[in-house]
């Protein structure tokens, strides 16, 4: 339902006349995220302020009108899509890194803070920012923190809530507070640690004190060859089970890896049927003994071709190739879909097949590039949306996958969120015990649900849509 | 008139689970009761009629060795778990003082942590599930047991360090971490306060910082690196102290007080607020996390002092176990935080009768 002219004119005056969308034509570009389903917002504020945000919301919540906050728009779980219309609250113009501490190893970040570029300003003090989602070229730090997300170094280092301090936030009556801060003990109820990865749903987030990391003075990357997917699995979890944890431990196929070959040049074995890409970081004499021990490890396991980057170039080029291999994928077909389910790790070879199995099954390729030492999936299916007679395949073939995967004893999702691509299937890992839990934490917070409405929990009032022309503009618009 | 609380003593969390809710249809005050170790932190319990003890919950629910996983009923000791754990070479990195005897339950109640949070964080990193008896009687479960998700709200979180006030914690589950291939304890006593800062400076400064480094009002300075055998050995010939017996780590996790305080601040004002307390005060520190535990003897004044001290600093004093005319003089938390309307609203949705803990945490 389009905004009344007085709600666009209360929010003109809050943000300025040009900060608020509302053009037909201009609302499509906010219509996606980086997930398949889109839905077009009635209007679209870009705030520059913790006091414009929350004057937003204020007005929001007057007059009960859904507000989904919106960094960059590179989530993969559709929390930034607006289903149930409303404003998309964007925040990429608060974009400055307000304080660098090197001593406390700190940052006071606002949320459209790029991801990537947080850490290449804590470079010069020898810091640096932990997780790093694939996307962190574009991601914001306010979408990182709302959807929780990981990346290849969360093996070792954690993932976004462990990094995230403190942060202030607009709740859905528009008051701002800080939750946590500077201090390792707080008193009272953790708000900072619920609300991270609560998918805007509980708020909005407008600033992020984060912790920052020492850049470890050495790092080794090892690139090793496998013969199948399976024996790529087997060592894995033979390295996690000699006691050694790397940085990051990455796999890839063979589909990946023709894909990824042809566009980086990066020297992967094509002719392996998977790769794992190993890095250990630490003390110069640290990483050569670890990986010394991963080689052997990796060798024991059917481990050939292993090649170790000698140079930062040489580095920077297998991780160009890791967090690039979703894009290389074009190479195959315009359009790929992705769940990002985790299995127990042990449990990676039995997914895998399954994975394998129900890509035949629906003569869908598929392509596995994902977080192995945390047993994260990311089966990426291949498919060309104009093409639209396969959308159904390849919607039933992700939710088998996913099935799979819980019943395999793992979680529907591991960094990208529930959002509203995998809210339906919630109860296949919660009782409605468990989802009326988190449905108090909810009504406790947002009393009226104008807080990303429609998103994490299922809704029954909402029929199974398919992905293929929900809004017909993806089509239209030939965006691959 | 004092009236003995019922002790109830339920095996299965389902039981749990009824007792807890039978008890809230009566409004009967609850207080959950672990292995006790820290019966003495918070208010005194406004009322408390029924003691809901976890400790007959207390097994190993699933260790998946390869998965590094490991779920546990709330009523183990860290001890049998960590008896568990070993047997594969893993641990869990939690050293809470006044060990041993803690449960995990109360240990994610109460949020406790000891020395080696300075390299692995607190239960809160690497808490990936939790099952919680609610008033109702409902069992909720958040989390899972994989290493990593974000499949709805972190319930981990709300419930870790809520002590009890949300719901009874029954089960939870945890990623593990293989032994460290090389563990070496280093020691230093300085002649001066001043001299053994400059000690700490010098550890935390160097690439590969301690697994964990407490100071102590003495001057004695711990430290404990973890990692390859190559790194640990390289910053042990650099820092230059004396080796030390792992012992004394064991020996540290058993200190505790009948009257001490929890004092948090941001790490570079540690120093400051120790320079509060009176002098001849006993205290031991984690300047890596700006954490410290004071052993008290003075007054109520003086508490308030250090308190205030504290919150200046952005920080704060927590009473662990005090006399009863301290703890009603000081009170156990301080300034209640600025969110407490907020954490208030979470208490009112979880608990609407005021039935857990009451009187004894913030909300």
């Amino acid at each position: 339902m389009p905004l009344t002219s007085p709600v666009v004119e209360e929010l003109r005056r809050i943000v300025g006349r040009e900060n608020v969308i509302n053009s037909a034509n201009d609302l499509r570009i906010f219509e996606r995220d980086a997930s398949i389903e889109g839905a077009i917002p009635d209007a679209v504020v870009l705030a520059a302020s913790t006091e414009q945000v929350s004057a937003v919301i204020k007005v929001a919540a007057k007059h009960r009108i859904p507000v989904v906050p919106r960094g960059a728009g590179t989530g993969l779980s559709g929390g930034a899509v607006t289903i149930r219309g409303g404003i998309a609250l964007q925040v990429t113009r608060m974009r400055r890194i307000l304080e660098i501490d090197p001593v406390a190893q700190t940052a006071l970040v606002e949320p459209g803070v790029v991801n990537q570029e947080l850490s290449l300003a804590a470079s010069s003090h020898g810091l640096f920012y932990a997780p790093d989602p694939s996307s962190q070229k574009a991601c914001t730090l306010g979408g990182n923190a709302a959807e929780n997300s990981g990346g290849p170094h969360c093996l070792y280092y954690g993932v976004t809530t462990n990094h995230v301090l403190g942060m202030e936030v607009v709740l859905a009556d528009g008051s701002v507070h800080w939750v946590s801060g500077d201090t390792a003990d707080r008193v009272g109820i953790d708000l900072c640690g619920v609300l991270v990865g609560s998918e805007g749903t509980l708020c909005a987030i407008t600033k992020i004190k984060v912790r920052l990391l020492r850049i470890p003075p050495s790092v080794a990357t090892l690139l090793a060859a496998f013969p199948t997917i399976e024996a790529a699995s087997q060592a894995v979890s033979a390295v996690i089970a000699r006691g050694i944890v790397p940085a990051a431990l990455e796999m890839m196929d063979r589909v990946t890896v023709g894909a990824v070959e042809a566009h980086f040049h990066a020297g992967y074995p094509t002719d392996a049927g998977s790769v794992l890409l190993v890095e250990v970081d630490g003390l110069p004499e640290g990483t050569r003994e670890l990986m010394a021990a991963v080689r052997d490890v990796l060798a024991e396991n059917q481990g050939f071709a292993m090649r170790e980057a000698q140079t930062p170039a040489e580095r920077d080029l297998l991780w160009a190739g890791r967090k690039g291999a979703i894009g290389a994928l074009g190479r195959i077909k315009p359009n790929y879909y992705l769940h990002d389910g985790v299995v127990p790790r042990s449990r990676l070879p039995q997914v895998l097949s399954a994975v394998g199995e129900i890509g035949e099954h629906y003569r869908l390729p598929v392509a596995n590039v994902f977080h192995a030492g945390d047993g994260n999936l990311h089966p990426n299916i291949l498919f060309d949306l104009r093409d639209r007679e396969v959308m159904q395949q390849v919607e039933n073939a992700g939710e088998e996958m996913l099935r799979a995967v819980v019943e395999l004893g793992g979680a529907l999702s591991g960094e990208h969120g529930i959002g509203l691509e995998k809210s339906a299937f919630m109860p296949w890992v919660f009782s409605p015990d468990d989802l009326e839990a988190m449905q108090r934490v909810k009504e406790a917070l947002d009393v009226d649900g104008i807080m990303n409405p429609g998103k994490i929990f299922p809704d029954p009032s909402r029929k199974h849509v398919h992905l293929a022309g929900r809004t017909g503009l993806a089509v239209e618009a030939k965006w691959w | 008139m004092v009236i003995s609380p019922v002790i109830e003593m339920p095996s299965s969390a389902e039981e749990l689970a009824k007792r807890l809710h039978e008890a809230a249809e009566s409004r009967l005050a609850v207080v959950p009761v672990g292995g006790g170790r820290a019966s003495g932190m918070g208010g005194a319990p406004a009322r408390c009629d029924v003691e809901l003890h976890t400790t007959r919950l207390d097994r190993v629910l699933e260790h998946s060795q390869a998965d590094m996983v490991v779920s546990v009923e709330a009523g183990i000791s860290l001890e049998s778990l960590q008896a568990e754990l070993g047997k594969a070479r893993q641990f869990l990195p939690l050293d809470p003082f006044n060990s041993p005897g803690h449960t995990i339950g109360g240990l994610l109640a109460t949020g406790w942590t000891g020395p080696l949070r300075q390299r692995f964080g607190s239960a809160r990193d690497f808490l990936i599930g939790i099952r919680v008896a609610l008033p109702d009687g409902h069992l909720a479960t958040a989390g899972g047991r994989v290493v990593k998700n974000v499949s709805g709200y972190d319930l981990m979180k709300l419930h870790h360090g809520a002590l009890g006030s949300l719901g009874v914690i029954v089960a939870a589950s945890f990623k593990v971490f293989p032994r460290p291939l090389h563990d070496v304890t280093l020691e230093m006593t300085a002649e001066s306060i001043g001299a053994a800062w400059a000690g700490v400076d010098a550890a935390l400064a160097l690439p590969l910082a301690p697994s964990a480094l407490e100071l102590f009002s003495d001057g004695r300075v711990l430290a404990r690196f973890l990692g390859s055998p190559d790194a640990v050995n390289h910053m042990v010939a650099e820092l230059g102290w004396q080796k030390a017996d792992a012992s004394v780590w064991a020996e540290h996790s058993r200190r505790a007080s009948g009257s001490w305080a929890r004092i948090a601040v941001p790490r570079r004002s540690l120093h400051v607020i120790l320079d509060t307390l009176p002098r001849d005060s006993k205290w031991w520190a984690s300047p890596g996390t700006g954490i410290a535990h004071w052993s008290f003897t003075g007054d109520a004044e003086t508490l308030r002092d250090v308190r205030r001290a504290a919150e200046k600093l952005q920080g704060s004093l927590v009473l662990l176990a005090a006399p009863a005319e301290i703890m009603t003089a000081v009170g156990a938390w301080g300034t209640p935080p600025a969110t407490i309307e907020v954490m208030r609203r979470l208490k009112r949705a979880f608990d609407p009768d005021g039935i857990l803990n009451p009187g004894r945490f913030v909300v």
